[in-house]
């Protein structure tokens, strides 16, 4: 490849990145055309996913430029400040390949199932397009375009199946996610009366100028900053679904097609995230870092025990998705060195693992014909990469080494030493063991379909269990995973020959490849994560950095501004990593693992169950939730200010 | 005063949506509290001059900027709105009623 053809990529490499799924789209509607049962639908079906591959080169060409610096896109050729602007910096970098690899993952992983027509495909494309606008633009209003074209994507994709509870799931997150877009705009009204803008870059300069986010008690643009940047906090929470505004989730997730909740579940909600990241060091609202804290370790504690209680499978792993989200809040609230790298790290491995996981206890619950986990036994038999799918998700979540999430969850630890809130995330850690301990039963037992209650002894013997299939899963990484024997290699029953499609295969190789890869490398894929975050347009109120035009002429869009705003060389932040392979820290997972099995064995007790079940029902009606919807908006707005006070 | 209304005609769209069991009536509520935000943007760029921003306009032109971004936030909520319906009327076919809080009851007793 010529040096121009690559100049010319990586200068449209922004915008090339939200195209491509959007031709991916337009492919897959073509097929509606077609009748919706031929083999030319089911051909265009698989079509559509060949344009969201380059997007895999676009990264890759443009990475050493995003290392540099960020990049910027103009629009139409408008400067930024008139028109959009994208700005691909280090964050949006590491985003935009996550939303990448995980659609072409669900994507491929859809493409087996009948009821998923060419319109599935193409919502599911322009979802992609979106969340790749959400990471990509410049500005707040885009991101609320973005944002919304998102959400209706998400809408019709969790009604997708029309089962009732898919329906009433879609209805309720749109009124929640619609209310809470509402707040977003009237963050960014406030905004533009009090800043005159509407660019990342120009707010943060604003902010600058007026003194900082909350100021003084004393009435003035501070204050009323507060309230914007807690509108805009508030709006994109209930997308990122942390308590108080997590209660959408564990339905919509659960109710949604298999490989939707894999893509809800890994990129959905850590965009909302990172959108919400950079909007509070845009604002430069540092005073918000303790109260996520705290929210972050509530939430990741409440969560879990909530999850204990399910006996859904895919509700199970819904509300792990919003633990795993608090230890992620938690560890970026925490405001220490190590921050950045735990939060994002855990974030990145986090999508991973839990794409692999929503992907294989769909495919269980698929050929096991159940979503009660005491009822699904034996769902691996004749498909052993499932039993490994699920036995290295299982690790990887609870944190067990060499899998990724013993890497992030020890730097997330490691953030929050000596924190106040640091009992709280370890005991989210017992009872993170404990649930998949329990959900590791479906793998064993001695019949495919068991009464409801036969399952009560499996705790303990699948915690013996889940250990032997730790060593089988990290063998299977290196060697071919189909050579693996059954766990318990007995005798499989009739219809459990059915082998997995080798699109749903080559889906779960390529997450469990990654979950070892990004375990086993965990350090170097953690430092590299971090030199690439810090590259910002101006860390925490640099700013400024973007509003320089571009040296190149004649439609060359790429603006290498030369130097971030504060702080100095990207590299010089970027500090050591704590030895997370160290004997001590290795010794140290043994107690929790421990306590997670007793765990485990208590809440699968009859009469705990019967208790747990009742907790589990607990749902709290859509009055409720918008209470808490408005308290979080006060608790956000009034922080800022009440820090700012002597 | 105009800010009053406005944010009285937003409570009023809130109110709706989290106390009215009717689902078209949420769906109606979300959208007034939508309009309530509109209005905001609309009234405040009103403030910023009299006439209409166009080159040879008279007067102080007003600043075109939130016009155009409402616009597009009125494209997105008609969006939103359609598809809130088509969700109501696949509930409503399933279930014959239009109350959210039996819809839910029915919903989870089933799915137990």
């Amino acid at each position: 490849m010529n040096a121009v053809a690559s100049n010319v990529l990586v200068s449209n490499a922004p915008i090339l990145l939200i195209l491509l799924p959007m031709v991916a789209a337009f492919v897959a509607l073509t097929g509606k055309l077609l009748p919706s049962d031929g083999a030319a639908a089911r051909a265009i079906r698989t079509f559509s996913i060949l344009p969201l591959l380059p997007a895999g080169w676009v990264l890759a060409v443009s990475l050493p430029a995003v290392l540099t610096g960020p990049l910027l896109y103009e629009l139409g050729g408008f400067p930024a400040g008139i028109g959009i602007a994208l700005v691909l910096d280090g964050l949006a970098w590491i985003s935009a390949a996550l939303i990448a690899l995980v659609t072409i993952l669900v994507a491929l992983a859809s493409l087996p199932h009948r009821e998923f027509d060419p319109g599935y495909f193409f919502f599911l494309h322009m979802t992609g397009a979106g969340m790749q606008s959400v990471v990509l633009t410049g500005d707040i209003f885009t991101m609320f375009v973005s944002f919304e074209i998102v959400a209706i994507g998400v809408y019709v994709l969790i009604a997708w199946e029309g089962s009732p509870q898919g329906l009433l799931a879609g209805l309720k997150y749109l009124f929640l996610s619609s209310v809470g877009i509402l707040f977003f705009l009237f963050g960014v009204f406030l905004v533009y009366r009090d800043l005159g803008t509407l660019a990342l870059a120009g707010i943060s300069e604003g902010v600058a100028a007026a003194g900082g986010v909350g100021g003084s008690l004393a009435p003035g643009p501070g204050r009323s900053l507060s309230l914007a940047v807690a509108a805009l906090c508030v709006g994109i929470g209930v997308r990122t679904a942390f308590i108080p505004f997590h209660t959408w989730l564990p339905e919509a997730h659960a109710w949604a097609p298999h490989p939707i909740s894999a893509m809800l579940s890994g990129v959905l909600i850590k965009v909302s995230f990172f959108a919400m990241i950079r909007i509070i060091r845009v604002f430069d609202a540092i005073a918000l870092q303790p109260l996520l804290l705290w929210i972050g370790a509530i939430t990741a504690l409440v969560a879990v025990i909530w999850a204990l209680a399910q006996h859904d499978a895919k509700r199970l792993l819904a509300f792990h998705s919003i633990s795993q989200m608090g230890y992620i809040l938690a560890a970026w609230g925490a405001a220490t060195s190590l921050s950045i790298p735990a939060s994002y790290g855990h974030a990145i491995n986090h999508a991973l693992f839990k794409s692999l996981l929503f992907l294989a206890v769909g495919i269980a619950i698929h050929r096991g014909g159940s979503r009660n986990l005491y009822r699904l036994r034996r769902v691996a038999t004749g498909a052993p990469l499932l039993a490994v799918a699920l036995a290295v998700g299982s690790l990887a979540i609870a944190g067990i080494p060499p899998f990724n999430g013993y890497v992030s969850k020890q730097l997330v630890s490691t953030a929050l030493y000596g924190s106040a809130a640091y009992p709280l995330l370890w005991l989210a850690g017992i009872g993170t063991v404990a649930s998949f301990i329990k959900l590791s039963q479906i793998l064993f037992g001695a019949g495919p379909t068991q009464p409801d209650g036969a399952g009560a002894g499996a705790g303990a013997g699948a915690a013996a269990g889940l250990t032997s299939a730790a060593g089988a899963g990290a063998g299977a990484g290196v060697g071919p995973p189909l050579g693996l024997a059954h766990p318990n290699g007995s005798e499989l029953p009739a219809e459990g020959h059915r082998r997995l499609p080798w699109q749903e295969g080559t889906a779960l190789v390529v997450l469990v490849a990654l979950v070892l890869a990004t375990g086993l490398a965990g350090e170097p894929f953690l430092r590299g994560l971090w030199r690439l975050a810090e590259v910002a347009p101006g860390a925490l109120g640099g700013g400024g950095a973007l509003s320089a035009p571009g040296a190149l002429g004649g439609g060359g869009a790429l603006a290498a501004p030369g130097a971030l705003g504060g702080g100095g060389a990207p590299e010089a932040r970027v500090g050591l990593l704590p030895a997370v392979f160290a004997a001590d820290r290795l010794l140290g997972t043994l107690p929790t693992v421990l306590l997670g099995a007793v765990l485990a064995w208590v809440v699968t007790r009859r009469r705990i169950r019967a208790l747990s079940h009742r907790l589990a029902t607990v749902a709290p009606r859509l009055k409720t939730v918008l209470v808490f919807f408005v308290f979080g908006l006060v608790l956000f707005a009034i922080v800022p200010i009440l820090a700012a006070a002597p | 005063m105009a800010w009053y209304l406005i944010g009285a005609i937003f409570l009023v769209g809130l109110w709706g949506v989290i106390a009215d069991p009717n689902m078209v009536r949420k769906v109606i509520a979300l959208s007034i509290a939508n309009s309530a935000i509109i209005m905001l943007f609309v009234y405040y760029a009103s403030l910023s001059g009299e006439g209409v921003p166009i080159l040879g306009g008279e007067g102080t032109p007003v600043d075109p900027l939130p016009h155009a971004l409402m616009l597009t936030a009125i494209v997105v909520g008609i969006c939103v709105l359609a598809l809130a319906l088509a969700l109501v009327y696949r509930l409503y076919r399933l279930y014959g009623t239009l109350d959210m809080r039996e819809i839910e009851r029915r919903v989870w007793s089933e799915s137990e």
